[in-house]
């Protein structure tokens, strides 16, 4: 391929001996990239000079107001020997991706699937249960999260009518990563949306089908809707993961960026901000963001790699 | 089959009217539960707004001691520009970044969900990995090329990107939905010699309605919702969103109006909660394509 | 210049230099027809700049475009800007940050100013010396303030026990606890919130001990035997139920709502002298303040007056002359000085402290007389603290403090993790 393309723009005379070979690729990649082109403007004019940019700097010193310093491999050296922090962030979003990522998407597919069989007040529905996710970054969040899960909250107060005093749930170390877990599957309806809009398209003259052959409704949504819905569900669950691994936000507001108590909401992202503009180590911080990327990406690769297997298009 | 009676063919169970009623009800009875536990924080959040300042974290009932609206009227005017042109902005933002992200990332998806042409998986590959990197450490070398661009203090560096597609989710999620149309479609219009812009205006967009609306109501309530963006390249306040003054109203170090925070908070709502009741009408379009498969 | 255009150069790798190094040459502060001006804060801060602002303008014809934002939005921005070479011209700078943006010239030394545009022959000495880094002066202190222990009156009245005065020791404090255990009062309100990770607390301890926190070349001037003595402290106030749990002590976040006294869970808060009236708006009951207390009877020296934020001017700001003559209006103009009250912190002119002292109401008042009047408390200025004190302060006495106070350390462990950390951290900037 890249010999026939180096061929294409040799010389005047072997193109006027090729004139199959122009229209050839006129045919065949001109549209495409015709249809490509706001994005390929996009990507090569906006995005890949920072990234490439963020890549040098992560090879650098680089505190923010003055130039920075080479200093070859030592940030990612420093990250992998001698840097517990790094470590303890890894450790406390793994935990995060795991639990969140799969309860989320089990929740909101399950509400989905609730909301899809035509009841009445759906729309209505849809929509309160959107409505926690139209908070987004809200200051208020993390005063609402307080009201809930501290140690005088709701919670408690409800499990004090069963005789359990609860503790302080957002401040002790043990269980406050969870409370910011319940807050990510709070929010659930961006991918109960994507379920929804997926759901939609599974032809009904297929369950119909099925119905009359006497399928149960169990093994409609095993033989009809999981493998239909597949692409979504892949879709869903590589994005959910991508932003989990991410997430910053929540951290973020409830902590008031500080990954407390003893370090156990330090997610990685947020322990990246902390060196960036916190401490002035933008290098350091840049390193720790290609090393997150390098992560996603095998987790990615390796999800597409696997995805012909169990993934159905119509194709 | 037509499209026509399908159109009204809603997902229904077998008739069997007793047991339905029952299920009917036992479904809207965990759904409404359900509801009520999820919309607590945001019960909270209306109560605050109508309590007196000083009772907001003091008070352990959810019913305020005593209902004022004060807030409303202290907060919406209560920076040095009404929150009216925080409005103004946010829905100009907003606005423009939906129409830029549906037509530029349906056409990227287009492309990789059913075009072929050279390198294309080399392509998706990048734009996957746009996905991955951290905002945050992009950011300087970004705002260094905004400012080069003289588009600092303008709306432009918060628009434009859309309009070139720069968000890689829209797109999967855009391919994703493209590749379960029946490929059928294409090949027929081929032969029929139609071109890829006719496939993909008269065939492809019609039948995404359900994905094209998902990317809509995203797309505004996202935009609407962000902060970091309009923090870093917005300076004045007469160009502030709805967000960014929310912001501004408490400062962790001082004398913050929280009563004015939390009333805005709930107004901030309303705009993107009427979008969203309004496009998700669109979500429903999908049932079209159910006599058109297979 | 140099350095800011090969920044650039490498970012962007583009051509648009020339641009942008024409604009950096324009000397003359005469010819500066707007200056951006740029802080954290509130409305109510963001008010009375403003109002200052305009009265500059109405004087002398230069306008100000101000911009305020919130404590955490504040720094990454400035970073952003400061890197882009965007920075605006008037920057408000915090203690902490002072060393690091000097340190990198992105702030300017002022001292060239001073004498000319700049008045500041009666200006307190001590504020004067707060803004100098290495000698030079980056920052114009707006206020001086203290730390200051916050006291629910109220609160104390209900229980039936006699609030503190400055006279109090950390024994008074023990057998307040004690009396407030008693009392029970609002479901087991505390007498104090956890102060065993507060850093302004453990300095003013250290100090009264006659040492501090860190030297004036940079190093620690504390040992392990201070700090296992410190949390041991706690410990103990902890486990007599005389300061609040670990776990309530750990929703305090920073802001102010999440604090133990906003929340009621205790009747005293270590805090700042000028934060008394944005408290006094969160909390029904009435609020007084004493100082810090004392390792024993007698025992001063602990308080400093810390100027509680500077106004700096941008390193590669073409105003500067322009941006001094600002900052001097600032602090001497007698109406500015109306308008802006205490709500930076004591204004450090005597001329402007006269001008404010009558207009000010109650609570303003209160803090006021605070600070001016220390008496026996009031010790030296310590000398400005390294520029990595921030990152030991978030990453270490804030973590180690908590793990001691849950118990997954005892005093010794953290001590001895505290010790080293922070020389790992000092030795590493």
């Amino acid at each position: 391929m890249t010999a026939r393309s180096l061929q294409s723009g040799a010389s005047a005379r072997e193109r006027a001996a090729t004139p199959s070979l122009w229209s050839r690729i006129w045919q065949n990649d001109a549209p495409g990239y015709l249809f490509l082109l706001p994005w390929l403007i996009g990507f090569l004019g906006l995005t890949i000079g920072p990234m490439i940019t963020s890549l040098y700097l992560s090879f650098t010193d680089f505190d923010l107001l003055t130039s920075p310093d080479w200093v070859g491999a030592n940030n990612y050296m420093r990250m992998f020997t001698n840097d517990p922090k790094f470590w303890a962030s890894m450790r406390v979003t793994m935990f995060f991706v795991v639990f969140s990522v799969p309860l989320k998407l089990a929740f909101a597919l399950a509400v989905a699937m609730l909301l899809n069989r035509g009841i009445k007040g759906l729309p209505m529905y849809r929509a309160l249960f959107y409505l926690p996710s139209l908070l987004g970054a809200s200051v208020a969040i993390a005063i609402l999260w307080r009201q809930i899960f501290a140690g005088d909250g709701l919670v408690n107060k409800l499990l004090l009518v069963f005789g359990i005093e609860g503790p302080s749930w957002i401040s002790n170390p043990k269980t406050s990563l969870w409370t910011l877990i319940i807050l990510s599957i709070w929010q659930f309806g961006s991918p109960m949306i994507i379920f929804l809009a997926g759901l939609r398209q599974i032809p009904q003259d297929m369950y119909e089908a099925a119905s009359l052959d006497g399928a149960s409704k169990w093994r409609q949504f095993v033989k009809i809707t999981l493998p239909l819905l597949t692409p979504v569900v892949f879709f869903n669950a590589i994005i959910q993961t991508i932003e989990a691994f991410k997430s910053f936000t929540p951290a973020f507001i409830i902590s008031g960026g500080t990954g407390n108590p003893i370090n156990s909401t330090l997610f990685y992202t947020l322990y990246l901000y902390q060196e960036a503009f916190g401490f002035f180590r933008m290098g350091y911080a840049s390193a720790l963001a290609w090393v997150l990327l390098a992560l996603v990406g095998i987790f990615t690769a390796f999800s597409f790699l696997t995805s012909k297997y169990w993934v159905h298009y119509d194709e | 089959m037509s499209d026509g009676p399908a159109k009204l063919t809603v997902v229904t169970g077998a008739p069997a009217p007793g047991r339905k009623r029952l299920t009917s009800i036992l479904i809207h009875v965990a759904l409404l539960s359900a509801s009520v536990l999820m919309l607590y924080p945001l019960l909270w959040l209306l109560a605050a707004s109508f309590r007196p300042e000083n009772e907001i974290f003091t008070s352990a009932s959810i019913i305020p001691s005593a209902w004022s609206i004060d807030a409303y009227i202290r907060g919406w005017n209560g920076l040095r520009t009404s929150f009216a042109t925080f409005y103004l902005n946010s829905f100009i933002i907003s606005g423009l970044s939906v129409a830029g992200n549906v037509i530029a990332c349906s056409m990227a998806a287009f492309a990789f969900a059913r075009l072929n042409f050279r390198f294309k998986n080399f392509w998706f590959a990048m734009m996957l990995m746009t996905l991955m990197l951290p905002y945050q450490v992009t950011l300087i070398p970004q705002y260094v090329l905004f400012r080069q661009l003289g588009w600092v203090n303008t709306f432009l560096p918060l628009v434009v990107p859309k309009f070139l597609a720069a968000d890689g989710f829209f797109i999967f999620l855009m391919v994703q939905f493209f590749r379960g149309l029946p490929k059928e479609l294409d090949e027929a219009a081929q032969m029929d010699g139609c071109s890829p812009w006719r496939i993909y205006w008269k065939i492809i967009l019609p039948l995404s309605m359900p994905v094209l609306a998902t990317a809509a109501i995203f797309t505004f309530i996202w935009t609407w919702d962000d902060f970091f963006g309009p923090l870093i390249y917005l300076s004045e306040m007469k160009s502030y969103t709805v967000m960014l003054g929310l912001r501004t109203f408490t400062d962790s170090t001082g004398e913050s109006d929280y009563g004015g925070l939390f009333a805005m908070s709930v107004l901030s709502l309303v705009p993107i909660f009427l979008f969203f009741l309004f496009f998700q009408r669109l979500l429903i379009e999908g049932i079209a394509t159910t006599g058109m498969k297979r | 210049m140099t350095i800011r255009i090969d920044r650039r150069k490498f970012l962007m790798g583009s051509s648009a230099l020339v641009a942008a190094g024409a604009a950096g040459v324009m000397p003359s502060w005469a010819q500066a027809a707007s200056l951006r001006l740029t802080f954290w804060g509130g409305q109510a801060r963001a008010d009375r700049t403003y109002a200052v602002t305009d009265l500059y303008t109405a004087a002398k014809g230069t306008a100000i475009e101000g911009e305020f934002l919130a404590w955490n939005d504040y720094w990454p921005k400035l970073a952003t800007q400061t890197a882009g070479g965007n920075a605006p011209d008037i920057i408000q700078m915090d203690y902490r940050y002072i060393v690091e943006y000097a340190k990198r010239n992105a702030i300017a030394p002022l001292d060239e100013f001073v004498g000319g545009v700049l008045d500041l022959s009666t200006f307190d000495q001590d504020q004067l010396d707060g803004g100098k880094v290495d000698g030079k002066l980056y920052g114009i202190s707006l206020g001086a303030n203290s730390v200051a222990m916050l006291v629910n009156t109220t609160a104390f009245e209900e229980a039936g026990v006699t609030p503190p005065t400055n006279d109090w020791t950390f024994d008074t404090l023990m057998e307040i606890g004690e009396a407030f255990k008693a009392a029970n009062i609002r479901g087991g309100m505390k007498a104090i919130g956890d102060g065993s990770y507060s850093e302004p607390m453990l300095q003013n301890w250290l100090r009264q001990r006659g040492k501090d926190l860190y030297t004036a070349d940079g190093k620690l001037a504390f040992d392990e035997a201070d700090a296992i003595e410190w949390y041991t402290m706690w410990n103990k106030l902890r486990d007599a139920g005389v300061c609040v749990s670990a776990e309530d002590q750990a929703i305090d976040t920073g802001p102010l709502e999440t604090t133990m006294l906003v929340l009621g869970k205790s009747a005293m808060l270590q805090s700042n002298s000028n934060q008394l009236v944005a408290f006094q708006t969160l909390v029904q009951d009435k609020l007084g303040m004493v100082g810090f207390p004392r390792v024993a009877a007698g025992v001063g020296g602990g308080h400093y007056r810390k100027p509680s934020m500077f106004f700096s001017v941008g390193g590669s700001s073409a105003n500067k002359e322009a941006a001094a003559d600002f900052l001097n209006f600032f602090i001497s103009d007698p109406e500015a000085a109306k308008v802006l009250g205490v709500e930076r912190g004591i204004p450090c002119l005597p001329s402007t402290r006269e001008v404010v002292a009558p207009t000010l109401d109650e609570q303003s008042q209160v803090a006021l007389n605070f600070v001016a009047n220390l008496g026996d408390l009031l010790g030296a200025l310590p000398p400005p603290p390294p520029a990595s004190a921030g990152e030991i302060d978030a990453s270490l006495i804030r973590t180690i403090g908590q793990e001691v106070g849950f118990g997954a350390k005892t005093p010794e462990e953290g001590a001895r993790d505290l010790i080293a950390g922070a020389n790992d951290i000092l030795s590493r900037a």
